[in-house]
């Protein structure tokens, strides 16, 4: 039960485009005590069927850009069989210390996305409110 | 080409290596490099993740890493989580909401490396 609870507020985190997966993850491990490599394999499962939705619904209103897709999907499933090929072999632990390294990186990506559509661009409006 | 190839080739890396974060590195990256509006970015960012998660989950099945029963019961929850998301979206203050994620994030990190 409580796996669905941690996974339905993952999913609303994922809609606001924040990274559920991440979250979900660390959920996992956190609260269920779960391994760090069955955690990620969890998330996979649980991307699926919301990406398929959201594919079909993004399609049908025209929003996804085909041209770009192909590119990106070409060389990013090459990127992803090399990544999943060492992730799966990398010993348990590491893997953890690797991605508690990451989140930390993606944290401060976010943080500096946040400032600069947060802070930085509400100085500019209201400079331009004042002018 | 070269950038949509780098880009693509790194989400792909990140998204097989930690099964998550594919988003986070397309988003802005469609955003920001290859100058696309946010809203095509974040529905061709899930489009192009998702044969990356079907080809990673077919190695991490392989690697008998699935607990099916846990994840199909966390693949529903993502769904109503997901629903429930788009019709929050409108109300909920983002700005608040990101950087309590955000803090979230930094304290579980620091966590993860020191334990």
């Amino acid at each position: 039960m409580i796996e669905i609870v941690l996974s339905i507020i993952s999913g609303v985190i994922s809609g606001l485009g924040m990274g559920g997966g991440t979250v979900l993850i660390l959920f996992l491990s956190i609260f269920l005590g779960m391994d760090q490599h069955v955690a990620q394999a969890t998330n996979l499962v649980f991307f699926i069927p919301t990406a398929i939705a959201s594919s079909i619904i993004n399609i049908k209103n025209k929003n996804v850009n085909f041209k770009v897709s192909i590119v990106i999907i070409i060389f990013g499933v090459i990127g992803s069989i090399i990544g999943a090929i060492v992730s799966t072999k990398l010993d348990v632990y590491l893997l953890k210390k690797i991605f508690g390294a990451f989140i930390i990186v993606i944290a401060l990506i976010q943080l500096y996305l946040w400032y600069i559509r947060y802070i930085k661009n509400k100085n500019r409006n209201n400079k331009n409110i004042k002018t | 080409m070269l950038k949509k190839i780098l880009v693509g080739f790194l989400a792909g890396l990140i998204s097989g290596f930690f099964t998550a974060g594919g988003g986070l590195i397309l988003v802005p990256a469609f955003v920001y490099i290859l100058k696309m509006d946010e809203k095509t970015s974040r529905a061709t960012s899930i489009l192009c993740i998702l044969p990356m998660v079907i080809v990673t989950a077919i190695f991490y099945n392989n690697s008998h890493f699935i607990n099916w029963d846990i994840a199909l019961k966390c693949a529903l929850g993502g769904v109503i989580g997901a629903i429930l998301g788009t019709k929050l979206l409108k109300k909920i203050p983002d700005k608040y909401l990101k950087i309590t994620f955000i803090i979230f994030l930094l304290y579980a990190g620091v966590n993860l490396i020191i334990k």
